[in-house]
Order: structure tokens, then sequence, then C-alpha cells
């Protein structure tokens, strides 16, 4: 068993606004390994880059870390003084960033960028920080490196610029490596190429990476293990290829029901999620997906379910579980379950819950407490 | 076919091959291209040029009186003639230009140099830093111009061109410190500042390492286009005897002197009031010609 670089706990961010108090972390915890890949899923807006903003000691006012935990490599990162955990940053953690051209300095060439962030952390002599820029984008697979070091950001493509910030969030050897959306602002060739990139320098280098997207083909090419985030919180964990067989929660479900598929055999229609993500100043009474969910039963209206392990190294936070839905409906049912709140209900509703749950009602929905 | 990796690579090394072009080549690609600031920079340079020889070598002594008579027209021995107290107006003329130039720059350095820190400090800051400083130049803008300099060359009492400076800058400040607090307020929220934050960069090596350099071209147009108006400023005190301590000519005294004998002898107004004229042009034509090469986006 390796050894565990980051443990974030019970993790709350908050953003005081003039409209209210937005959450937009709430409750998340969860573990990294050395040289892991995690992948954190989610739709926009579901607190899964200000998961890993939190981490680095980078969330933008008015938010602000309100409570919670998160070690890394020992570290208690938010009982650190401010000029401690900005030595950690770069050094021993990195992250890149979505879009690669506003991420570098329009007027600083790209090896003196990369340069930065070792002399930032180091005395090292100049000439040998541009031989290791050089190196660097070299071990990102950037083509006449010593030319493209002299360039000007504007000057490379997208894929090279993405390879410059990777280079730049490699500079130190860092033991954890954060990526916001790195491949979005791509096209698919150049996603496939950083994709494949991270793959490698994952390997090679053994630098644990979090790779933070909406795109699930990203998480099933790169991650072994998956976290799905909804507004704020975790509400599935688990290996990728199992999440992928069978999603324990609706939302994991329905997330992979909205993803086009070339090998389909059915010629389903892509089933999109009916509804917006909740707002999170003031986030819908117990479960959070609810609203959306098409399984939901009284229940899901009034507690919110805990993140609970299900089975080897599987996390879910859900009263109905799909393995419910699969085991009560059958896969050609489920198939033509629509999208929407509710719409599946029927068929779970007519089974009695878990007995956790004594004084279980069946007034429907009505019985929504607001 | 012989697809050799030597091929594979000179293919992909084949457009490194074109010619580096940085931002400051482009900028000054485009200013090139721009007549009016080319002849205003040629002007310049050779204005520079006349204050600089004016250190070693004049016509006439600038400060004798009666190396000529008084009130002589333009001609051959006095290439400007003389003023009321027969000094060579063109020797003065030379002289008045290096106080111009100096006037000009200083103004401007000391400018720069507090109103750049103070703007980058209060954007990147903003919190107490930020209102200190917005209150400090509302109040400063809140007094006319010719009251703080008149009160500060009155408070420093010495009379001189670095009085003169100081007063001036004091007047001009708040214009640099607002713009560069501006563009950092604009700037701090670029990616690549939240990028060098992310691997560890210490906020003077991001404001000064990535949010100036981005900054500076507005910065320049700015400063280039305050020197004028020091000048101005400077030729004006100089008119209503606040400026340069006499034997030093400034091309504002020079007029001062020249205004009584406006009708018999306009010469002695009109070879100061021509040399600033010009000089102002040029600097504006110069500081409009650099802020459409440095941002080609304002242009209309």
């Amino acid at each position: 068993m390796s050894e565990r670089i980051l443990e974030v706990r019970d993790l709350h961010t908050q953003f005081f606004t003039d409209d209210g108090v937005v959450q937009a972390v709430n409750g998340v915890s969860f573990d990294l390994e050395a040289g892991e890949s995690l992948g954190i899923v989610g739709e926009s807006g579901c607190g899964k880059s200000m998961t890993a903003l939190s981490i680095m000691g980078l969330v933008p006012e008015p938010g602000r870390v309100t409570s919670g935990e998160i070690r890394f490599r020992g570290h208690d990162l938010l009982r650190m003084r401010a000029e401690d955990v900005r030595d950690l940053r770069g050094r021993d953690m990195a992250m890149i960033f979505q879009d690669p051209l506003s991420s570098l300095n329009p007027v600083l060439k790209n090896g003196f960028q990369i340069e930065e962030a070792m002399l930032a952390h180091k005395e090292l002599p100049r000439r040998q920080a541009w031989e290791r820029a050089i190196a660097l984008l070299r071990k990102v697979r950037v083509p006449a490196a010593e030319q493209r070091a002299r360039d000007y950001p504007f000057q490379l493509s997208g894929g090279m610029r993405q390879r410059t910030m990777i280079a730049m969030g490699l500079a130190n050897d860092p033991a954890m490596l954060i990526a916001d959306e790195p491949t979005t602002a791509l096209d698919v060739t150049a996603q496939a190429q950083i994709l494949e990139l991270l793959r490698d320098l994952n390997r090679e280098l053994n630098t644990a990476i979090i790779m933070i997207t909406h795109n699930l083909g990203v998480v099933a090419g790169l991650c072994s293990r998956v976290i799905v985030m909804y507004a704020g919180q975790i509400v599935e964990e688990g290996p990728v290829e199992q999440i992928f067989e069978r999603p324990q929660h609706p939302y994991t479900w329905a997330l992979l029901r909205s993803v086009p598929r070339i090998d389909a055999i059915r010629h389903d229609r892509l089933r999109s999620i009916e509804g917006l993500p909740p707002d999170l100043i003031s986030p819908p009474n117990g479960c959070r997906f609810h609203p959306r969910c098409p399984f939901r039963v009284d229940r899901c209206f009034r507690e919110e379910p805990p993140l609970e392990q299900m089975g080897e190294g599987r996390r879910a936070a859900c009263w109905v579980t799909m393995e419910r839905a699969y085991a009560e409906m059958g896969a050609a049912d489920l198939a033509d379950v629509r999208p929407g709140a509710g719409s599946g209900v029927h068929a779970i509703q007519e089974v009695d819950l878990p007995p956790q749950n004594p004084q279980q009602t069946w007034g429907g929905t009505e019985e929504r407490v607001g | 076919m012989a697809t050799s990796a030597t091929t594979v690579d000179q293919l992909i090394a084949a457009p490194v091959a074109r010619a580096q072009i940085g931002l400051w080549q482009d900028a000054w690609r485009r200013l090139r291209r721009n007549r009016l600031a080319l002849v205003s920079a040629a002007y310049l340079i050779g204005l520079v040029v006349v204050a600089l020889v004016g250190i070693v070598y004049t016509p006439y002594p600038y400060a004798h009186e009666g190396v000529g008579l008084p009130y002589m027209g333009p001609g051959a021995g006095h290439l400007l003639g003389t003023d009321q107290a027969g000094r060579d107006i063109f020797s003065r003329i030379m002289i008045g230009a290096q106080v111009s130039l100096i006037v000009g720059l200083a103004t401007q350095a000391v400018v720069l140099a507090v109103g750049v820190p103070l703007g980058l400090m209060a954007g990147y800051f903003r919190g107490w830093i930020d209102t200190a400083l917005s209150f400090v130049i509302s109040v400063f803008y809140g007094i006319p111009d010719i009251l703080v300099a008149m009160i500060l060359i009155v408070l420093i009492g010495k009379p001189g061109l670095g009085t003169i400076i100081i007063a001036i800058a004091a007047t001009r400040w708040m214009d640099m410190a607002r713009l560069t607090r501006g563009q950092t307020l604009s700037l701090r929220e670029r990616e690549f500042v939240e990028a060098s934050r992310s691997s560890g960069g210490r906020p003077a090596k991001i404001l000064f390492g990535h949010v100036l350099p981005n900054a500076l071209g507005p910065i320049i147009v700015q400063a280039t286009l305050g020197i004028p108006a020091a000048i101005l400023f400077e030729a004006f005190l100089s008119f209503l005897g606040l400026g340069v301590p006499s034997p030093t000519p400034s091309w504002g005294s020079m007029a001062a002197d020249g205004i009584h004998a406006i009708r018999i002898a306009p010469h002695i107004v009109l070879a100061p009031a021509i040399g600033l004229s010009i000089t102002l042009m040029a600097f504006n034509f110069l500081g409009d010609g650099l802020r459409d090469a440095l941002d080609p986006r304002q242009r209309r």
C-alpha cells in the first residue's frame, strides 16, 4: 500500500456574497495516494474546481474555507501560515488550468515562465534553470524545445501551450498535480495527446494527478479512481471501471447516460439530465439531487443520504441506489426511464425501503417540505 | 521514399525559422509606419542634441548681458536676436531646452517612481491600501494644481530645478497611480496571475514580473504624454516667476521677459513660445503614436 499524500476531511468552502452564503464545497472528504490518478467529475458549478482551489489555498474572494481539514504530506494546509503554503505551491503541489493561453503571461517567453516556477523555490543559476526549462519542454514532448522556449505564448498552438503549462507544473517535481479541465479548451486530437502525456507522466514520474473534468471520457482514459460531485458534495466514489459499469448514484447513472457512445448497439436518444444544478445559497432539503432524480422516494425530500460504504473502495450517497433500480426494473426498463424528476419512481415505490427508515410515509411528492 | 527522422525534424523546426517577433518589435513596426510620430521623434532627438551641445558650447555666454545691443532682431550675428538686456536669445534657448527636457523627464521619473508602485499595491492588495490611496488621490484632485505647486515651492523654500520637479510631480502622480491601479485591478484577475500564484510566486514577483510588464504599454504612453504637460507647467511657473531662478533661462521666463516689449521686439516672446509649442506638439504626437503602436486594438 502506497503512501497517502492527501487527506481531505469534511471540507467546507463558502462564498460570502451580497445575495447570501454560497456553499460551494459542502463536507467533502477523500484521500489521494502517491502516484494515483483520481478523477473528479460533475457538472459546472458542482464544486470540483473550488475543491481544488481550496487544496491549493487559492480560493478567490469573497470565498474562504470555513471548516474541515486538508492534510498534504503531513502538513495541515489550513492551519499553516500563508507563506508556508506558498512554499508548497509549485514545489510539492502544482496546478494547471483550463485555458492555457490566458494562463500564460503574454509578454513573457515560454521558457522564462517555466524557469520562474523553479526560481520561486530554489536558488538556481539562471543558466541551469533555463536548461531545465528546455529539458522539461522536451519531457512534455514539445518539438524544437529550444526555439519554443524563446517563443512567446501566442506563437504556440493550443496543445503546445497546454504542454508548456504542464512543464511549468512539473518544474519542481511535485508530488501532486491538479489539472483543472486541462483539455476543455483544446481540439480533440490535442486532447488525446495531452491525456496520453499526463498518463505517461503519471506513470514515469509517479506524480499523483487529480483530474478535474466534466468529461467522463477523460476520466475513463486517465484515472483509476473517480469521485462524482454534485452541488458541492461527493455523491459517489469508486474505481473507474466499476463506476462506469454499475453506477450506484442516480446522478452518476444519468451523467453516464448523457455521454454519446460510439459503440452503442441500440440507437438510443441521448438522455440529458433535466433541470439545473441547485442554487447553492439555499440548496434543496434532503438529498440535493432529488429535484432532478428519476428514482426519488419520500425520504429523499427530507433526509440527506450519508456517503456510505458500498463494497470494496466504493461509496455512494443515495437512499435508493441504482442497485435497487437494476434489481427492480431490469436493464431494458431502466433504459426507457425518461430524464426528469420522479419519472422512474413508480417502479421503486412498489417495494419497501430498507429497514433503517422506520416511519416511511407513502404520501407522494406533495409532502415536500420547503 | 526515404522519410528519415531528420526530415521530420526539419519539418517540425521549419516554422521556427521565421523571424522572432516579440511584442516590442511588433510595436516598433507599427510605430515606424506613423510618419508624424517619426518626425516628432526626430525633432526631439535633435532637441536633445541641442541641449547636450549647450552644456559645452553656446554661441555666446547665455547669462552675459550686453553681448549685443538690446532688442536686436534675428540676423547673422545673433541667430535669434537679443533680448532687452542684450543677451543672445539662441544661446538662452539652448539652455532653456536643457531646463525643459530635464523638468519634463525628471518629473515623469518621479511620477513613475511614486505612482506605479502605489497603483500596483493598491490594485493588487486592495483593502485599506486602496482606500487610503483613493482618498489621498481625491484630496489632491480637489486642490488646484497651481496651488499644490506653489505651496510646495514655498514649503521647500529652496528655489531650483529640484524644487520645481517635485512641485510638478506632486500635481501629476495621481493620474499614473490611478492608471496603474486600474490596470492592476483587471490584470490581477487574469489566469496567468493565478497560475503564478499556484506555482508559488511571491507578491513582489507577481507584481513586477507579471502585472507590470502587461501594464507597461499604457504606462509608457501616459508617461510620454505627461512630459509635455510637465514642460508646459514649468514654463507657466517660470512665467509667473516661480520657476528656475535667474540667470538660468527657461522658455517660460524668457517669454515673461519679452512680454513687455512684445510690440517692438516680438521675437523675444516668439522664440521661446514657438520652441515650446513645437516641443509640446512633438511629445504629444509621439505619445499618440506610441499608444497606437502599443495597443493596436484601441485604434478606431
